[in-house]
């Protein structure tokens, strides 16, 4: 068998190996079963329009509520970490480390429970929210924003100071965007982890109006006994998460563009001083 | 590198601080009113913590939650002059006291069993339904009673009191434990589990509105629910006592607990439940198979004196 013929079969091997494993779960799967448990209609009416009006509403609510604390902190967290000032290290390290380590759903329940206990206040559930997804939410985003700025090239520190700006106009300026553009796939990401994370919200209690998406779905999956709820819900975040992924590899591009002109144009004008 | 970005630092480290305070100011703002000398956690609401769905003690309907809970609690806010305001909590927060102690509610109505251990960290009203553990199974089951489950696996409810007695009544059996009643009587009806155990009231509702499965035993654990209060919150405590006496004297108990459960309650005495008990275990499995979700139906008639 010549190499050539050898790898056909292997290819060939490969796509029935694929068609086996789709018809066997074809065959297998008791779609009647499927259809009365995902797909029933009926159930599936009765969700609308609470379920986008209140519930993927509040999703989206608390999950730019605890983007916008956790994008914040995140970034003061960075360049704590940046910091020549070692104690700022440290407490930004353990600060990532120990948020990045716990499972979101501790967090929630520390919020929701331990600092009414431990402060002797009450939060608005809104702000309880806003705080234990922030707080998740940095950890991860310090660690990201921090490789962006490292990601910088050296030389953009050295021109902005040379032209005259101080250090904080050249962070402001000239580091930070750059960085932000550098870290929006990750960014991006987070975005999307902490729209599922926001389903923690359970914890902290809700009135019916309350209700995100995933709370939701158990509390008429337990209602209705059926699966279909759950189903619309999934397909409710997939709305969310999906259009996220697309706007997020359109500013990159159109940014990576940028980018990429700006630099061409700058060697242009470099090469073309000389 | 070293000196300049220690420089670029300082604003955002004053940031911190800030950012801290600012949350720590949105805090305070909802801070509750009193009405008769009982402190509200939020101002012209009795809220109320429970865990959704028990049917029949509260559940979804559009878009209120409704259920015997409910409207006995709606008893007591309507004599404090207040609206009922009902949050969504899970079940162990509400019975380790955290949600009360932690402000967010007054009062708690979730099908709870008054027990010693809650006790101690929450205080109840007075009982206001008489309860026992139920078995569920699959109609087609062989299973008749407690003997039967030895190596089977047992679905419970995380944090009742089903579960506790489970763990002391079954050591044989596999306990599967799961966090709400549908999800248990979900597992039961899929025969991911040989048998589940809850309350007998929401139950013998359940298998009312489902033939494929059966409630075919009853647990006697001469439970009792009752309200729950913060601890030492002994005026919305006496205010609930006294609501709930008045209502059983003047027969609005009677007609909520009829409207809910389709009979009016045996006896307001806990130990006739335990009579009715030996009789009931046995008249259950044909009972239920009867499936009647009909709320005059002998199924429905027949919890009812277990319950009580």
């Amino acid at each position: 068998m010549s190499k050539r013929q050898r790898a056909k079969v292997i290819r060939g091997v490969q796509y029935a190996i694929l068609i086996a494993a789709v018809l066997l779960i074809i065959v297998a799967a008791d779609w009647g079963q499927i259809q009365r448990a995902f797909f029933n209609m009926d159930v599936a009416a009765n969700l609308f329009p609470t379920v986008i009006t209140v519930a993927l509403g509040n999703t989206i609510f608390y999950t730019v509520l605890g983007f916008a604390l956790g994008l914040g902190l995140g970034l003061v967290l960075a360049l704590m970490r940046l910091s020549s000032v070692a104690p700022y290290r440290w407490i930004s390290g353990i600060y990532i480390e120990f948020f990045r380590g716990l499972p979101a759903m501790l967090v929630f329940l520390a919020v929701g429970v331990g600092i009414p206990y431990a402060f002797d206040t009450r939060l608005d559930r809104n702000v309880q929210i806003m705080v234990a997804l922030g707080l998740v939410g940095a950890a991860y985003i310090a660690e990201t924003i921090r490789a962006g700025i490292q990601a910088v090239p050296k030389g953009q520190i050295e021109a902005a100071r040379s032209l005259g700006m101080s250090p904080t106009r050249t962070m402001i300026t000239v580091i930070i965007p750059q960085a932000f553009r550098i870290v929006l796939p990750p960014l991006t990401n987070e975005l999307i982890l902490l729209t599922k994370d926001s389903s923690l919200a359970f914890f902290l209690g809700s009135t019916l109006a309350q209700q995100e998406l995933a709370q939701f779905g158990r509390e008429a999956l337990n209602t209705n006994q059926s699966m279909t709820p759950v189903l619309v819900v999934g397909v409710c975040y997939l709305i969310i998460t999906i259009p996220l992924s697309f706007v997020s590899r359109a500013l990159e591009k159109r940014f990576g563009k940028g980018v990429a002109r700006k630099q061409a144009k700058a060697s242009a004008t470099r090469s073309g001083g000389q | 590198m070293e000196r300049r970005s220690r420089r670029i630092l300082r604003p955002a480290v004053v940031l911190a601080p800030v950012l801290a305070l600012s949350l720590a100011a949105c805090g305070g703002d909802s801070e509750g009113a009193s009405v008769d000398g009982i402190e509200l956690v939020s101002d012209g609401q009795l809220t109320t913590c429970t865990h959704l769905p028990y049917e029949p003690f509260q559940f979804r309907e559009g878009e209120e939650i409704v259920g015997f809970d409910v409207d006995l609690v709606d008893l007591v806010a309507e004599d404090l002059g207040v609206e009922q305001a009902i949050v969504d909590t899970p079940f162990d927060t509400i019975q380790s006291g955290a949600d009360l102690d932690t402000g967010k509610c007054d009062v708690a109505a979730a099908g709870m069993t008054i027990n010693d251990v809650r006790e101690e960290n929450i205080d109840f009203a007075d009982p206001y339904f008489d309860a026992s553990q139920a078995l569920l199974v699959a109609a087609d089951s062989d299973i008749e009673g407690e003997a039967d489950l030895a190596g089977l696996r047992v679905a419970v409810q995380t944090g009742t009191t089903g579960q506790e007695w489970a763990r002391e009544n079954l050591p044989d059996s596999e306990l599967v434990t799961f966090e709400d009643l549908a999800l248990l009587t979900a597992y039961v009806q899929n025969g991911e589990v040989d048998a589940g155990i809850n309350d007998n009231g929401v139950l013998y509702d359940f298998a009312g509105d489902n033939p494929d499965v059966a409630v075919v035993a009853e647990f006697d654990t001469g439970e009792q629910y009752g309200v729950a209060v913060r601890t030492g919150n002994d005026a919305l405590r006496e205010r609930i006592n006294e609501v709930l006496a008045a209502a059983r004297e003047d027969g609005r108990y009677d007609e909520i607990y009829e409207k809910w459960f389709g009979t009016a309650p045996a006896g307001d005495d806990a130990a006739e439940g335990e009579d009715a008990e030996d009789t009931e275990a046995d008249d259950t499995e044909a009972d239920a198979e009867e499936g009647a979700a009909d709320e005059e139906s002998e199924s429905s008639e027949s919890a009812e004196d277990s319950e009580n």
